[in-house]
């Protein structure tokens, strides 16, 4: 495996939405990082429609169709459909390969008909649960590479998952503010176990000529962002939560260095970190997904994306149609005016009124705005000797940052928790050999079924 | 360049919370229970525990100690002083004290009640489900813990076998959450009536009201006193009406 030890662009100024430094093309004439953005719609059924194949197909049928006839409908160029598996498609290979197929005849037929630029991402189902089973030889894992080929068989153009390795200890360390859990379980572990899942991924793509697309930190560094929630949340440090961003983005970077191509996963909000190491184009989601959850960098975020997304919203009727339908409208507008700006030269401008909107209104955004992202990026690319060494590198120059810059403001406890992660991180042992070691002592007392062969040690 | 100041505001640093204060005892080795559970010094809560535990019966060192310190976190969480983190480790310091002293006692203290948790069928996301686990456990309560991607059927026979004053289910998806309202039908069928609260991710009040049994859990904190509710008597109608009215 080829690690990443310089970064894809010489300075985070190069870093500009719409243009990434290996565009990927797939679907229909359809292509990201090319020097145009395009929206991607990640419908969700309602629940009850779950319960049959059929329901199921038709919901997906309706939300597909809805999404392509609004996208013509108001002249959108080109959409993207991410087919997010809910449980029921993975544990069913039949279920999402017969919905990928669907989705591909649709999108054909809309094409055929008016030229609309179109692609299907499968983001299957990671429902391996690692303190319960054996993730490198059990049924949750069979499941899912089935799906994954059933996927590429039947039409998915890029396949994608959130895999959920090393979350077993890193849900213990969120909650606690314990840096070294999240490093362990994130930075450590969770890389492991994307080496091992991205190497089969990565495969089954090959296999069926299709593109290996992206992961994403949710299952672990979301948390900690959820957690930490919104300005008068009391659930998780800020602060914690934007280091953890940063030891999520060393352990992202893995699934690219195994052979993902990109687009990266829409929910991974490390992803202008990635994008300055690897330069693979980005999905983004922001205030674009306030129908899921709510976020506080809305505007930075899409800075650099090269896919504009909506994370997932529920099949349902608004008064200006259905979700699908509208969200879509409200992505494809977004993203008209970020080709409006490239189009007319104005790029950088509107780049910097997005930054600017949002950099310092929490130290999550202000990590991922793409100067810091780009110099967290190379913390990473700097140390990249083992994934324990890049990941604790990437939450030090995180915490530095954040510290080092007046205007991101912290309350007295916001800056205490970092300061204390700090000297917590310097203090961690030199080697990755010493630091598993010493976690293993650590967390094989507190997490029942904490099994480090899961890892492959 | 230009002035943002207005772009957005700091509600955060305007509400800045105040000091902490520790809870106050006139025994010097109860004092350091207290202090250690307060600060969540896993580390040293043993040691200490055992000083205590020289000079006083067990059950002063839990009442006295263990249980008013955790009232004391309580309060600095709901006073926006503590952040979650904090009391969870906390929680870990009482509960490793309590176990000193339960040794020492040479049985388990009586558990207010019983309550089985669990996270729903193809969801494994059960970090709410941990979270409310701890608050219940630092809070007297026998917590059955189920796990994550746990069948209906296997909620419904453990509550058959362990009769609890209150069952809990989170889940993060709404085409998850769906296993709820089969767990609460196939109790009704049953003739089983207990309160069941549901929460996490997508679950919404709405949907939670939507069936017998059913009521919406918005945070975890809301746990402890649900589950205080449940064993007192209170039917899941009357807790529908307290917390979801």
């Amino acid at each position: 495996m080829a690690k990443y030890t310089a970064m894809a662009y010489k300075s985070a100024d190069e870093m500009i939405f719409g243009t990434a430094k290996y565009p990927v093309k797939y679907g229909r004439n359809f292509e990201v990082g090319g020097g145009f953005v395009y929206p991607e719609l990640v419908p969700h059924p309602r629940p009850g429609s779950e319960e049959t194949k059929k329901s199921l197909m038709r919901e997906y049928e309706r939300m597909v169709n809805d999404a392509l006839e609004r996208a013509v409908t108001l002249g959108f160029p080109g959409l993207q459909i991410e087919l997010e598996h809910i449980w029921q498609m993975t544990k069913n290979p039949d279920w999402g390969g017969d919905i990928a197929g669907q989705t591909r005849k649709l999108q054909e037929d809309w094409y055929k008909k008016y030229g609309i630029k179109s692609a299907i991402r499968a983001t299957i189902a990671d429902n391996r649960k690692p303190d319960q089973e054996n993730i490198r030889n059990c049924r949750s894992l069979e499941l899912a590479l089935k799906t994954f080929e059933s996927s590429a068989a039947n039409g998915a153009d890029n396949l994608s998952m959130e895999s959920v390795g090393g979350k077993e200890i890193s849900d213990y360390a969120i909650v606690r503010q314990d840096i070294r859990g999240v490093l362990f379980g994130i930075g450590v572990l969770g890389s492991r176990d994307m080496e091992f899942m991205w190497k089969k991924i990565v495969e089954i793509a090959n296999k069926y000529k299709v593109t290996p697309g992206g992961d994403t930190n949710c299952a672990q560094a979301n948390v900690a962002m959820f957690m930490a929630g919104g300005l008068l949340d009391k659930s998780v440090p800020h602060t914690f939560a934007a280091v953890t961003r940063a030891v999520g983005a060393a352990r992202t970077l893995t699934a690219y260095e195994m052979g993902a191509k990109g687009p990266t996963k829409d929910c991974g909000y490390e992803n202008p970190i990635i994008k300055a190491i690897t330069g693979i184009p980005v999905a983004q989601e922001g205030k674009t997904c306030a129908c899921a959850h709510a976020d506080l960098q809305g505007n930075l975020i899409a800075s650099v994306c090269d896919l504009w997304s909506n994370e997932a919203v529920e099949y349902h009727d608004m008064f200006g149609g259905t979700t699908p339908a509208v969200f879509t409208e409200i992505l494809g507008y977004d993203v008209a005016l970020m080709n409006t700006a490239i189009a007319m030269g104005k790029a950088k401008d509107l780049q910097a009124l997005l930054i600017n909107s949002d950099k310092y209104r929490d130290p999550h955004s202000f990590v991922v705005a793409p100067e810091n992202a780009y110099q967290v990026g190379k913390a990473i690319v700097d140390n990249n000797t083992d994934y324990y060494s890049r990941a604790k590198a990437a939450a030090i120059k995180a915490a530095q940052l954040i510290l080092a810059d007046e205007k991101m403001l912290l309350s007295n406890f916001e800056r205490e928790v970092l300061q204390k992660v700090l000297r917590d991180l310097e203090s961690f042992p030199a080697s990755e050999k010493d630091f598993i070691e010493q976690c293993t002592s650590i967390y094989k007392k507190v997490i029942p079924g904490f099994n480090l062969a899961n890892y492959g040690l | 360049m230009a002035d943002l100041s207005s772009v957005f505001v700091r509600y955060d640093l305007k509400k800045e919370a105040g000091e902490k204060t520790v809870a106050v005892s006139k025994d010097e080795l109860l004092q350091k229970v207290m202090t250690a559970v307060v600060d969540g010094d896993e580390d040293n809560i043993v040691d200490i525990v055992n000083q205590a535990l020289k000079v006083h019966d067990p059950l002063v060192v839990i009442r006295e100690g263990l249980v008013k310190a955790m009232n004391e976190v309580s309060r600095l969480w709901d006073e926006g002083i503590y952040y979650l983190p904090q009391t969870i480790i906390s929680s870990d310091a009482m509960m490793a004290g309590l176990d000193v002293c339960e040794k020492k006692m040479g049985h388990s203290m009586e558990k207010k009640g019983i309550v089985i948790t669990h996270t729903a069928e193809g969801d494994i996301h059960d970090l709410g489900q941990q979270i409310v686990n701890a608050l219940l456990r630092a809070n007297g309560f026998e917590v059955i813990d189920l796990g994550k991607d746990v069948p209906v059927d296997d909620v419904i026979n453990a509550i058959k076998q362990y009769k609890p004053a209150m069952v809990t289910g989170t889940a993060l998806m709404t085409t998850t959450m769906t296993a709820f309202n089969k767990i609460a039908n196939r109790l009704k069928r049953e003739g089983i009536e207990l309160p069941f609260v549901c929460g996490g991710g997508a679950v919404s009040l709405e949907y939670v009201t939507s069936f017998d049994l059913g009521i919406w859990g918005k945070e975890a904190q809301q746990a402890p006193p649900m589950a205080t509710d449940a064993v007192s008597g209170l039917s899941w109608e009357h807790m529908r009406d307290k917390y979801n009215g």
